[in-house]
This record gives structure tokens, C-alpha cells and sequence, in this order.
């Protein structure tokens, strides 16, 4: 079966009821979607099937024949990120990072929607409500996501941290995203 | 120091949003085998006999363990300090809990692994199991456990316990006896990543351990004690953990996964799926709380009786560590002056119990939290101002003798009353962490406060002789 | 755990209703994926013999349409594409799960789930029943149409190709559900004016939905939301699972039907 995964065509020799999961992991070698349920139940496997966010584990291979699949690496060109990785990093919207594949998808799905529009946190809520998280409490990563939708991965995409040389600036370190 | 101050990014943070943080579930070693593991149906049985001899044959396994392949089959990680050690690796004669290991194999795909599990033939003689910790050490109750039911080594007792001033005559002073039982019930970490070991055997003969633990010298302890092989043989890669939350520190796949890359002479991994984590893997522990305190009409603590039950599951692990961590802190962040806590680990046919954030302590603060406020219902007090009223302090003593020097209960409970927006009278606003005097040192406080002007560690009270 | 190894199963990727249909024939051996969001889990944790599957995603199963006054919907239609559907379909369809389960899991799908010994997934069972659904199928015996509680009472070996629904004169539904990021329900009663009958159906308190006959005698009766409300628990008896207990579900049940009729009004 043929399967495109990041741009790249693939002859897929898997057995036509594999997960897309067991695919793209044990096949291709690609490692971004996670097996953290593999029932549907976490989101920890979500990818995009011609760019809807699906949960790979609940797919059989037979079903996306000839679909075009992305995956978290495939959003970021060389070592530019998209706005939404850009935005998680800077946002600490990740901690043990298990669960961070499946929410960036989603993210992006949600924030290159069309028509474009900034997304309120129910709307962020909604789109992301298939997915657990048991480390962050979720805040950053609504935080991160809403910056993202406001298009602030940040400037050409570098995460926007202070430099460590020189002089830390005054007042107190601040948590989260800006205001 | 140019760190302080400044927002730093997570040293991992770009390989998370990059999908290229590497787990133990995304290292790729060619040959490598699947583990699955054949578990108990009872939760009390004898292992009448297994036969392994139809598995073995299937397509695709590579080795099957059982008790008899394990070098050293029982340890205990505290048998270096002189405590006996009471859990298996593999179960050996009988089977103490639902999901207990009786052996595993390591095969092709997983499919073949299970398939072969299932041609594992074991013959069971079920026991009435004991699943009630109130119950399981009445007095002519049947153990399974070597040691019976109560965990038996905590120095020359059968249970932790605190004694402090004399609970009795606090008890006969009261105005009102306050009694409450919490129970809070066993929690399942749920890390996003299951529990997953990858065992490699190096040409050297050592073998490389790529591992999810929490506790890595802790595992490698571990698995070199049950392999018999001198800690230098093993090689533990540990790295990124998906979330372990203290459900990693019980090393649940590694050794077997070692023992099979041993026999098969191939890498072997085991991922647990999620419905074993949720089942077999280990939880935070059951815990039944029975306090009952010695209160005066205007809201003083004259002293706690206090009895806790800790459900260890069918095997003793870390339980005797939270149990001691509850006993300290059994007097929350307020200071009682007369106490008598006893606490016991039983041991019970469930899913062995461990620790989980605030091992032991979470348990003793939801019972005195919610004590607490039953003893300002009962008084017809304000719950934050009876707190106040018996806040540590600095000066005063633990239920152990530790002198607080910093406490920080008063100014967290005005703060969290005025995030509440409740109004305090304006003695209780006015309140500090300042040393007892005057109406907050009322007689019943005085021998436990320990002299000012010397920073002492601990301190036995006026008649305990110093510290 | 049984069922045979997935590589060695016969997969048809089924694109057309009438290959379809040939493909599941007459349904011995035959597991049917739609959008596979309930069926897949079996087979890859090997609850379920994959010996014949039969994909029909693909096979322009899905849409909806009318006729004669009814909806008909494919039986391959999304939730996702149902969240606009006549109400209470709607509303049941727009809060199942996310919305990654809804834009790949199926009425059809929904409708044939196994009967759940534990948080029952029949999620659209019981606006079915209330919407007077009739169930067109293939299989033994060729096509035939069936009302939706014969197909829930049978055990399911014919090939949904479609659903036809009433249009309602007013419909209402009351929910329980856990705190949730989503809507995750533990119980739904769904009420109907069809014809100028009240149907009255809950989902969530049995293994698979059940109409609640003895309330829309009551209602027939003339019986106001309370009282009719009393005889919620004659035709169900709520089993305990891990959402929700028994007892604390038939203690519910009754509040539920109440408050759906008083907004069915």
C-alpha cells in the first residue's frame, strides 16, 4: 500500500489492518505519535490524514491508503519551527513531553483552520479535549495555544528567552506566557 | 547567578515540540523481541504446577521465564539494613494478587508473545482472598503472607507509633471528644507512558538497560541483586520519563526483560499497555484513618489518639516508608501536645502498593484537614481561626520532637482566608509564625515549646531532658 | 485473548454500497469498519476474530438526504457531519467524545456498538428510538428495513446501509454527565413529538438504549412530567459501571425524564 508521511511516498508493506500507528512507528521509524493507550482514549497518537487531526491508533492501514499523513516532524522546516512548536517551547507548554506530539497537532489543525481567526480558550478547549495531559495542568498549554492563534510563535520563530549573559532584568521571573 | 531572574528555556523543550525526545519505547535495536507476561486470574491462589512446554514451540518465541529462571528470586531492597525481604520476582508457590507475574515470554511480535502465554498451562488452587484491610488481622484471621498480616518489622514493633505528653489526661480535660474516619482510596498515576524497558545484551556479556525508571541506580540495584551479577555488568541508559509521578521507582519491567535477553540472547522489550497499567501496575496506597481528638469548648487541641491502617497490597515494597512518613506528619501543621499514633501496614490480595506524590503524606493531611474542620463544626468555631489558634509556631515541637524554626502555617492560612474573601476576627488577623506567649501559650502548650535562644533540632520537653 | 493474527485477515476495502454488500454477504465471520473508532481497539488488542473485514468508509456510504418527509442518512455519515442534524440526533451526535473521534466515527458504527458492560457507547441509540428510526440493511435474505429497536434487540449480523428518521414536532434531551473537558456522558434521556406522540428513550442506563414504554403510556395518558416520570424505571434496570452506579443512575433517571418532557412541553 502506498502512503505519503511528511512529503515523503512510501510502499508500505505492513498488513492492511495495522494501525497507522504500528506504521508509522514500527515500519517507517517515525517516533512522534506515541502508544499511550492505543484505544482512542489520549491523543498521545494523533497525526493528520490530509490534514485532519485523526488518532493514528484507531486507523487500519487500509483505510488511508494513498492519504497524505503529517506528523510533528513534518511541520518544522530545517530548524525553523512552526508558530505553534514555536509557541509551546516558549510557553513550557511541555514537561515530560509524552502527551506534547498529539497536542501540537491538534493545535495546528485548530490554529491554520480556515477562515483564520483568533480562537478564544473554549474554542482551544474544544478542539483539544481529546487529549491528556498529566503533568502540566493544561494552562501553558492553552496559554501556547492561544499565542500561537494570534500568530505569536515569535519573531523568526526563535523562542523568546532571555539570554543568558549580562544582567538578569529587574522584578520578578515571570511564569507563563505574557500577558 | 545570571540564571535568577531570567526566563530559561527547558533544556528538552525543543526536542518535545519536535517530536524527537527519545523514550524507551522509541529506541530502535534490530532483533528486537516483545515481551508479554502471563498474570494471575485469582487474587489468592496456590500454583498447583505450570507447564511451559506448548508455548515453548510456538512460532516466533525466543525464551519463557518462570520462578525456577530466576538466580535470586526474593529481594528486598532494605535487606542490606537487616530487614527480610518478602516479594518475588516471579510468583514462586502461589499467587497473592490479580495480575501477579507467574511468567513471561519473549517472542517475535507481539502477537506471538501472546499467543504463546496463553499456551501457558498453570493449575490454581483458589483461596478465599483477603481484601479488607479493617478485617484482614482480626484475631484467628487466615494470612497468606509469611509475615501474617501485619507487617512486622519496624524495630522491636508491629506498627509505627508516636507517643508524646500524656494523651490520657488530655483526653479527661476535654470538653469534647471529636471522632472521624477517612478512608481515601487508591489512586493510578496514569503516566501517558506505560511502563517499558528495552534490555540489550552487549557482546562484552553486559547488558545495557534502556529504562523509564524514576530511580535508576535504584533499578540498577535491583536487577544486578535478582541476576546475582555485580552492579559494573549492567548498563542503565535512563533519559526522558513520560511522566512517572512515583509509579517508576518499582523497576515493574526491567529484570524480567534481563532475564529473557539473557535466555534468548536477543534485545527484548516489554511496554506495558495500558490496560495492565491501569490493572497491574502499581497504585497509590488505600489508606483507613481513625482520629479521634481532645478538644476544649474555645478551640484548643489538647491531644490526638490516632489509628491508621495502610494497605500495602500482597507484598510490603515501600509501605513501611510511607506509613513512617505518615506517622511524622500525623499532627498536620498544627501543634498537638499529647498524642498516641499507632499505624500498621497490612497486607491485603490487591496490586502491591506504592508511592505516588507526597507518599504517605498526602493520606495524613486529607484526614487532619478534614479533621479539623469537623472539630470546628462540632465547637461552633470559624475552621480558619481554629486553625490559627493551632498553628505551628515557631519554637514548637512535632509529634517527633522536631522544633519548627520556620513554620508557615499562619501566614498560609490568612492568605488563603482572604483569597476566600472570609473575614477573620482581628486577634486572628493579626496573628504571626512569632513564639507562643501570653493567650496563645496556654498551660497544656508550655512543656512542648522548646527554650528560645538555642537552635535546637529537637527537643524532649521540660521533663525529656534537652534535645 | 483469541482472535487471529491480523496480518493473516481478508480486508476489503469496499468502494462502491454494492461491493459493499457483496463483500459482507451474509454475514458469517464478517466484522464491518466504518470509522473503526469502536471496532479497531478489539482488533488490535485481539478481543475480536478478524478473519473477513470489510472496510466501507469509502464506499459512498455516507451522506443525508430526504425523502418523503424523512431524513435518510448514510450509514457511513461522521458524528462530526451529523452536528447539525434534526434535533435530538444533533445534540447527541455534537457530544460524543472530541472532535477527532466525531469526524471519524459513524452512526452506523454507533448504532451496532456491542452492547457496553461498562460506559455503554450507544451514545445516538436513544434519539434514534425517539425519531422513529427504520434501519435499511443487507444481508441473509437481501434488503430489508427494520425498525430501530428490532435491530437493537438482534445481534447484529445484517449490514446497515442506512438510517431514515421522523422529522419531530419538538424534541428535548437531559443529561448527566462527569466533569469534562468534553462532554462525557454517563446518562441521556431524549424525548419526541412524532405524530403527536411522545416517545421517550434513555441511553447510558443499560447496555444498549432502551425506550422508556411505560412513561409514554403515561404521557399518552394525559400524565404530567412528574408524575409520568415516576414510572421511568419500569422498563430499566440500571447496572452499575465505572461512570456511575447503579443506584445512583436510577436515582437520575426519573429527574431526567422529568426535565426533558417539561422542555419538550
Amino acid at each position: 500500500m502506498e502512503l505519503t508521511v511528511n512529503g515523503v511516498r512510501h510502499d508500505v508493506i505492513s498488513p492492511p489492518l495495522t494501525t497507522l500507528l504500528n506504521v508509522l512507528r514500527e515500519e517507517l521509524y517515525v517516533t512522534s505519535p506515541k502508544a499511550g493507550c492505543e484505544q482512542g482514549g489520549c491523543g498521545a497518537c494523533t497525526v493528520h490524514v490530509d490534514g485532519r487531526p485523526r488518532r493514528a491508533c484507531l486507523l487500519p492501514l487500509a483505510a488511508v491508503e494513498g492519504a497524505e499523513i503529517t506528523t510533528v516532524e513534518g511541520l518544522s522546516e530545517g530548524e525553523e519551527l512552526s508558530t505553534v512548536q514555536a509557541a509551546f517551547h516558549e510557553h513550557y507548554a511541555a514537561q515530560c513531553g509524552f502527551c506534547t506530539s498529539g497536542f501540537v497537532m491538534a493545535a495546528e489543525a485548530l490554529v491554520n483552520a480556515e477562515p483564520a481567526h483568533p480562537v478564544g480558550r473554549d474554542e482551544i478547549i474544544e478542539a483539544l479535549s481529546g487529549h491528556v495531559c498529566r503533568c502540566t495542568g493544561y494552562a501553558k498549554i492553552l496559554d501556547a495555544v492561544a499565542a500561537a492563534s494570534r500568530g505569536e510563535g515569535s519573531v523568526d520563530n526563535e523562542p523568546a528567552f532571555a539570554s543568558t549573559g549580562g544582567e538578569p532584568e529587574g522584578g520578578a521571573p515571570t511564569k507563563g506566557a505574557p500577558a | 547567578m545570571k540564571a535568577i531572574g531570567a526566563r530559561l528555556p527547558r533544556y528538552d523543550g525543543l526536542g518535545h515540540v519536535k517530536g524527537q525526545t527519545q523514550y524507551v519505547d522509541d529506541v530502535r535495536v534490530h532483533g528486537t523481541l516483545w515481551v508479554k507476561a502471563l498474570r494471575s486470574p485469582h487474587h489468592s491462589a496456590l500454583i498447583k504446577s505450570i507447564d511451559t512446554s506448548k508455548a515453548e514451540s510456538m512460532p516466533g518465541v525466543f525464551a519463557i521465564v518462570t520462578a525456577k529462571d530466576v538466580p535470586k528470586n526474593v529481594y528486598g531492597h532494605l535487606e542490606a539494613l537487616g530487614v527480610p525481604a518478602d516479594e518475588p520476582l516471579i510468583a514462586e508457590d502461589d499467587v497473592r494478587w490479580k495480575g501477579q507475574i507467574v511468567g513471561a515470554v519473549a517472542a517475535t511480535t507481539q502477537e506471538a508473545a501472546q499467543a504463546a502465554v496463553d499456551a501457558i498451562e498453570v493449575a490454581y488452587e483458589e483461596r478465599e482472598p483477603v481484601l479488607d484491610i479493617r478485617t484482614a488481622a482480626d484475631p484467628g484471621a487466615d494470612s497468606f503472607h509469611q509475615w501474617g498480616p501485619i507487617y512486622p518489622h519496624f524495630g522491636p514493633h508491629n506498627h509505627r507509633r508516636v507517643r508524646k505528653g500524656d494523651v490520657d489526661a488530655a483526653f479527661d480535660k476535654a470538653d469534647v471528644i471529636v471522632e472521624g474516619v477517612y478512608r481515601p482510596q487508591a489512586i493510578e498515576h496514569v503516566p501517558m507512558e506505560t511502563q517499558t524497558s528495552l534490555v540489550v545484551p552487549e557482546p562484552s556479556g553486559r547488558l545495557t538497560i534502556y529504562s523509564c525508571t524514576q530511580a535508576m541506580y535504584f533499578s540498577m540495584g535491583v536487577v544486578a541483586a535478582h541476576l546475582g551479577w555485580p552492579l559494573n555488568k549492567l548498563k542503565f541508559v535512563g533519559g526522558t520519563v513520560g511522566g512517572g509521578f512515583g509509579g517508576k521507582v518499582d523497576t515493574a519491567t526491567e529484570t524480567i526483560c534481563a532475564l529473557l535477553a539473557i535466555k534468548s540472547k536477543r534485545p527484548v522489550k516489554w511496554r506495558f499497555t495500558r490496560e495492565e497499567e491501569f490493572l497491574v501496575s502499581s497504585t497509590r496506597a488505600p489508606w483507613h484513618v481513625e482520629i479521634r481528638d481532645a478538644v476544649t469548648n474555645d478551640g484548643w487541641i489538647l491531644g490526638r489518639r490516632m489509628l491508621t491502617l495502610h494497605d500495602s497490597g500482597a507484598y510490603s515494597r515501600f509501605s513501611p516508608y510511607g506509613l513512617t512518613k505518615h506517622a511524622f506528619h500525623h499532627t498536620g501543621a498544627y501543634t498537638i501536645p499529647n498524642l498516641r499514633f499507632d499505624g500498621f501496614v497490612i497486607f491485603t490480595n490487591r496490586v502491591p502498593t506504592t508511592a505516588m506524590r507526597g507518599f504517605g503524606v498526602t493520606s495524613v493531611s486529607l484526614a487532619t484537614e478534614m479533621h479539623l474542620s469537623r472539630v470546628a463544626k462540632v465547637i461552633g468555631m470559624d475552621p480558619f481561626e481554629l486553625r490559627l489558634k493551632n498553628a505551628n509556631r515557631i519554637g514548637d515541637t512535632t509529634g517527633n520532637r522536631v522544633v519548627m524554626h520556620d513554620p508557615s502555617t499562619v501566614p498560609v492560612t490568612l492568605a488563603a482566608a482572604e483569597a476566600a474573601g472570609i473575614e477573620l476576627g482581628a486577634d486572628y488577623r493579626a496573628m504571626t509564625s512569632d513564639r507562643r506567649t501570653g493567650d496563645l501559650l496556654p498551660e497544656h502548650l508550655v512543656d512542648q515549646q522548646a527554650p528560645d535562644g538555642e537552635h535546637l533540632m529537637t527537643y524532649r520537653g521540660a521533663n525529656g531532658g534537652g534535645a | 485473548m483469541g482472535g487471529s493474527p491480523i496480518g493473516a485477515a481478508e480486508v476489503i476495502v469496499a468502494a462502491s454500497r454494492g461491493e459493499a454488500i457483496d463483500a459482507f454477504g451474509d454475514g458469517a465471520g464478517v466484522t464491518v469498519v466504518a470509522g473503526g473508532t469502536i471496532v479497531m481497539p478489539d482488533i488490535t488488542h485481539r478481543r475480536r476474530d478478524a478473519e473477513r473485514v470489510v472496510l466501507i468508509g469509502n464506499a459512498g456510504m455516507s451522506g443525508i438526504s430526504s425523502e418523503g418527509g424523512r431524513t435518510v442518512i448514510g450509514a457511513a455519515t461522521t458524528l462530526a457531519d451529523l452536528s447539525d442534524a434534526v434535533e435530538p440526533l444533533g445534540t447527541c451526535a455534537r457530544r460524543v467524545a472530541d472532535i477527532e473521534i466525531r469526524e471519524q466515527a459513524t452512526i452506523g458504527g454507533n448504532l451496532c456498538a456491542p452492547p457496553g458492560v461498562e460506559s455503554p457507547r450507544g451514545d445516538l441509540q436513544a434519539a434514534l428510538l425517539v425519531l422513529d428510526a427504520q434501519i435499511r440493511s443487507a444481508g441473509a435474505g437481501g434488503e430489508r428495513t427494520d425498525p430501530v429497536e428490532d435491530v437493537l434487540a438482534a445481534d447484529g449480523s445484517r449490514l446497515v446501509l442506512d438510517i431514515s428518521i421522523a422529522e419531530p414536532e419538538a424534541a428535548a434531551t437531559a443529561t448527566v454527565r462527569r466533569p469534562h473537558a468534553h462532554a462525557y456522558t454517563v446518562m441521556r434521556v431524549c424525548a419526541a413529538r412524532v405524530d403527536g406522540e411522545v416517545r421517550i428513550a434513555v441511553s447510558g442506563a443499560a447496555p444498549r438504549a432502551v425506550r422508556l414504554k411505560a412513561c409514554e403510556a403515561a404521557a399518552a395518558g394525559g400524565a404530567d412530567a412528574a408524575t409520568t416520570a415516576e414510572r421511568a424505571l419500569e422498563d430499566v434496570t440500571p447496572s452499575d459501571d465505572a461512570l456511575a452506579s447503579g443506584w445512583y443512575r436510577a436515582k437520575v433517571l426519573p429527574v431526567l425524564v422529568r426535565d426533558a418532557l417539561t422542555q419538550l412541553g
